[in-house]
């Protein structure tokens, strides 16, 4: 009987949790549409699906700061940085497609076309991590999303999320050097290594500058972190935000310091291999790192979903003014590739394990300062 | 679907074709060395191969492979009138055409001993040295985007738009326009054109400024460039290195200065020098030469304005055309120099082309209308070796700083 008592239960927990009325009770208001959502709330079946999706875990997971967000994001930004460069380089840039919108979907047309490409899996590769690396990236690339707070509208609310959310971060490298190392080439080795150094190299002064943000905010926990920042936090530790800067521009390999995939020394290094949706696919990881990446940055330091309320996006306010902050950064991040040339190894590596480190260390020396200043030597 | 099966009697090669010694692969092996195979199908490499042995990130050794872009040209121009030999050798370096073409005409010239008219010379002196900014700034946009720089590329070929349109004024081409003839120019320039010249030059100085700004005085270039791939002025001068690239190892040797043909000593310019001899002063004194060049154009403009428009080819070449074809050749081409022949013996002219010296040396035999040995030996092909040599001790990063910096260009040296 304790068996099916328990088997009761658990489903009886299970309906209450796949019920309408849970995922209504945490739901997305947006008095603009409110009234859209009440009449399609009240048909059978498409109901249920608006109120899921619009369940907060869930919105964050599918819209924003999730998936669609996100490939709205790979979309727009691969054609805005094409569009700045032509424009700085005094060249047109992607027009054809979708002539009136000024060849928005370019990237959209060239997804397409490595879909129907050939995927060459050469002899020497290691054919199982060669095909599963660049899919299994998406696991550390997506999962940072859950944790990233836009207003009122968070995945997962925990007190260490912004830890987590670098830690997992901070595996994307991992993923990378596995590619590099089942591709078994000659410039996909090279890349490889230099992936490695720069991993290295970058991720202590990140987590330094991270760590200081906490230092300074007290608390690892994103929704509090954003809550705290009556002002942003890029003026509290400006040191912090310049590293935090530069190290992005490293980890998601941005000129000066697209190192470990430069193409006219090594041929895109660790992804020399990869042809067709494959090659599709690992060439955007670096733009999902730079979106998580400004994301994190958003939040820590431009006060996140802060921002003038406008009473008529309801609990959209928190997701209008991340998703403009992030790209707007993002924007600055596709400007540095018209401007600069790249740097060598070497040179990157001293950069950062000299002074970039250095400037680390200041920002963590503020960020403690700052701990004991607003929390006491008993916190 | 049903596999097919192709009966092919020829059997794929099973063992790799490798360009360089079995020994030296061994011996690689052996030392824990990597080898590299940079090329032929390589972003940065160009229509050439590069086998590099390489010790954690340091180049050790570097062998070249060329010749993915031999045209034979020498062996074709012994089947050619001399005058069809003109748009030949042309192509190893086209964007270069105003010195590769003039180096030819004036081996045949020595020849046959001709007087180019004095108009003639300073629009050939024009025509050289608009192709020498073209060429360097061609270069530079290879080399900003060897260093990964996209606008550094996209400007320069931007800044040569004016040049080609001012080619295009002057001959008819863009690029291959084949101007000059034995014994002057294909046809006279008018006063509107010149004019159009000089005010290109102006345009080019304005927006060399801001290439200047973006590229050239770019911290991170600065970096990339500077200290890197250094030679001597000893190991310059013993690997046979030539123009821009020797004077950027502080030897000052030009041939329009050494031995002047044209107009070159009656205008004023200097020869930019520089005593580092590594990637950043080899790239500083070509960029410096575009500024003379470009001083040397208007200086050549304001002295056409005083010589009277008309004569621009020799009667010592036209004979009994003089009259009427000596302000354009059109009509009177193939008379004229359909069965031009040169006199017995061997003719060589040395000529500074963008690249730096251009050797002709005509072979004749005194009485077919074709050479019967034409050498050719390409500025590229002299530095070849003073580029591998700077290659060694670098690092694998740096083989393209250094290539751009020499702005090698394989069609040019294999011919």
């Amino acid at each position: 009987m304790n068996g099916i008592d328990a088997y009761r239960e658990a489903v009886g927990t299970l309906m209450e949790i796949l019920s309408m009325d849970h995922f209504t009770s945490n739901m997305v208001s947006i008095p603009l549409i409110q009234p859209i959502i009440d009449f399609l709330l009240q048909v059978p079946v498409v109901g249920y699906i608006v109120a899921l999706v619009l369940w907060k875990p869930m919105f964050a997971l599918l819209i924003f700061p999730g998936l669609i967000t996100l490939l709205t994001v790979l979309l727009f930004i691969i054609w805005f940085e094409r569009k700045l460069t032509a424009r700085i380089q005094w060249r047109k840039g992607p027009v054809e497609v979708l002539r009136w919108a000024g060849g928005i979907i370019q990237a959209l047309a060239d997804g397409m076309r490595y879909f129907f490409q050939e995927v060459i899996v050469h002899r020497d590769a290691h054919r199982p991590y060669f095909l599963q690396f660049p899919i299994l990236i998406f696991i550390p690339v997506l999962l940072p999303l859950l944790f990233i707070p836009a207003g009122s509208i968070v995945g997962v609310k925990t007190p260490y999320s912004l830890a987590i959310a670098v830690a997992i971060v901070s595996l994307i490298p991992v993923f990378i050097i596995g590619i590099g190392w089942a591709s078994n080439s000659r410039f996909a080795y090279i890349g490889t290594v230099r992936e490695g150094f720069m991993y290295f190299a970058y991720e202590i002064p990140f987590i330094l500058a991270v760590i200081s943000m906490i230092l300074l905010y007290g608390t690892a926990d994103m929704v509090e972190i954003v809550e705290k920042q009556s002002v942003p936090g890029i003026f509290l530790n400006p040191v912090a935000a310049f590293v935090f800067f530069v190290t992005t521009v490293m980890a998601t390999s941005r000129l000066p310091f697209e190192i470990p995939e430069a193409d006219q020394e090594i041929a895109f290094g660790p992804f020399v291999e990869y042809s067709g949706i494959m090659f599709g696919l690992v060439m955007t990881i670096a733009y999902e790192k730079m979106y998580i990446l400004s994301l994190l940055m958003a939040v820590l330091f431009f006060g996140g979903g802060n921002g003038p309320t406008i009473p008529l996006l309801g609990d959209l306010n928190g997701v209008v003014w991340l998703f403009v902050k992030t790209i707007a950064i993002m924007m600055v991040l596709s400007f540095l590739r018209s401007i600069y040339a790249r740097f060598r190894l070497d040179q990157a590596l001293r950069m950062s394990w000299s002074t970039l480190m250095k400037i680390s260390m200041v920002s963590l020396a503020i960020g403690i300062v700052a701990n004991l200043a607003f929390y006491g030597l008993g916190a | 679907m049903e596999e097919m099966v192709l009966d092919v009697p020829v059997q794929p090669p099973t063992e790799l074709f490798l360009p360089v010694p079995k020994r030296f692969l061994e011996e690689a092996y052996r030392s824990d060395d990597y080898l590299v195979l940079v090329g032929p199908q390589h972003p940065g490499s160009g229509h050439m191969r590069i086998v590099l042995r390489i010790k954690g990130d340091v180049i050790v050794e570097a062998i070249p492979d060329p010749g993915y872009v031999h045209r034979s040209m020498e062996k074709l121009a012994e089947n050619r009138l001399y005058i069809q030999n003109i748009p030949l050798f042309e192509r190893p370096a086209i964007m270069d055409t105003g010195n590769v073409t003039l180096g030819y005409v004036r081996a045949i010239e020595k020849a046959l001993d001709v007087e180019v008219p004095e108009r003639a010379k300073y629009i050939r002196t024009i025509l050289a040295e608009l192709s020498r900014i073209g060429t360097h700034l061609y270069d530079a946009g290879i080399l900003a985007v060897f260093l990964g720089h996209t606008t550094g590329f996209m400007w320069p070929f931007a800044l040569r738009e004016p040049i080609v349109e001012a080619m295009t004024k002057i001959s008819g081409a863009r690029i291959t326009s084949s101007f000059v003839i034995p014994g002057g120019v294909r046809r006279d320039v008018p006063w509107s054109v010149l004019e159009f010249v000089r005010k290109t030059t102006f345009v080019l100085e304005k927006r060399l400024k801001s290439f200047e700004k973006i590229f050239i005085k770019n911290p991170t270039v600065i970096d990339r460039l500077k200290g890197v791939g250094i030679l001597s002025r000893e190991d310059a001068i013993k690997f046979g290195v030539v123009g821009p690239f020797l004077r950027a190892s502080g030897v000052e040797y030009d041939v329009r200065v050494v031995e002047p043909y044209e107009a070159y000593d009656e205008v004023n310019w200097e020869v930019p020098v520089s005593d580092d001899g590594d990637s950043y002063s080899r790239f500083l004194v070509r960029v410096e030469e575009i500024a003379q060049s470009i001083s040397i154009v208007r200086q050549a403009v304001n002295e056409l304005r005083r010589i009277p428009e008309g004569r621009v080819i020799s009667e010592d070449i036209l004979h009994e055309y003089a009259s009427v074809a000596s302000t354009d050749i059109r009509g009177y081409f193939f008379k004229v120099f359909g069965d031009l022949t040169l006199p017995k013996g061997e003719f060589t002219s040395l000529t500074e082309a963008s690249r730096g010296t251009l050797l002709y040396s005509l072979l004749s035999d005194g009485e077919s209308n074709v050479p019967y040995r034409a050498r050719v030996i390409t500025p590229g092909w002299y530095y070849l070796k003073g580029f591998m040599e700077a290659l060694r001790g670098e690092r694998l990063a740096d083989l393209q700083g250094i290539y751009g910096s020499f702005g090698y260009f394989p069609p040019e040296a294999d011919r």
